[in-house]
């Protein structure tokens, strides 16, 4: 399962954002990936996803894998459209 | 970073008050240096130049954000003195900030610093309390076994 989503919040893919959907994601058994510029990071890592470094506008690929992949992927859609207000 | 400790709790920013970035400490700056706290990698340094990210040889990633709400200031006032990739000893010179300008456009000049990967603690313990110099030993983070 696999959909892509532009970052609304002006402050980009930020600590904050990083957070509150790290803590999104955990919610879910399924492997996450999160995919943009041409790399590939784990889903559920803090660190990881702020290393992407992305601002407004930029794109990103959420893929997750596993037994609740369909709600993972559908719910970290809809908080990265939420601009990540939890 | 030379300042006062601050609880994590009270640090005046949901995400970090509520430990949803992860647990540790914060510190009220008196002066613009934020020098390494840990020998570690250095995983990134933020485009804006107010955040950085370090990974230890045990693997925490530790973050440090100088400020609340600094990403609007879109790195006016700051300098890191590192990148992604190199590697730093306790007491490096990570980044230096214009303390007066962040007081004047951020929400607080009150800085975090928490580990990310908390599935690896196992306890982070508070070793000091109110004023702290550089070199100080503020936090202990024991991993789990």
């Amino acid at each position: 399962m696999q959909k892509t989503v532009r970052i609304l919040n002006e402050e980009g893919f930020h600590a904050r954002p990083a957070g509150v959907f790290v803590k999104k994601a955990s919610e879910f058994s399924s492997a996450i990936e999160v995919q943009a510029n041409g790399t590939t990071k784990n889903g559920k890592s803090i660190m990881a996803l702020m290393s992407l470094g992305l601002a407004k506008d930029a794109e990103i690929t959420i893929t997750a894998k596993g037994a609740d992949e369909a709600a993972a992927v559908d719910a970290l859609v809809d908080l990265v459209n939420r601009k990540f207000q939890a | 970073m030379k300042g006062t400790l601050v609880a994590l709790d009270q640090v005046p920013d949901e995400a970090f008050a509520g430990k949803v970035l992860g647990d540790g400490i914060a510190i009220d700056p008196s002066e613009g240096v934020v020098v390494s706290p840990v020998d570690a990698d250095v995983a990134q340094v933020f485009r804006t130049h107010h955040a950085i990210g370090l990974v230890t040889a045990s693997g925490f990633e530790i973050l440090i954000h100088v400020g609340i709400d600094t990403v609007k200031m879109n790195g006016e006032g700051f300098r890191s003195f590192v990148k992604a990739g190199d590697k730093v000893k306790v007491g490096d010179k990570l980044l230096e900030f214009d303390l007066a300008l962040v007081k004047a456009k951020a929400k607080s000049a009150i800085s975090p610093m928490v580990v990310t990967n908390m599935d690896l603690v196992k306890s982070v313990e508070n070793r000091a309390q109110g004023a702290v110099t550089l070199g100080q030993e503020i936090l202990r983070v024991k991993k789990k076994d």
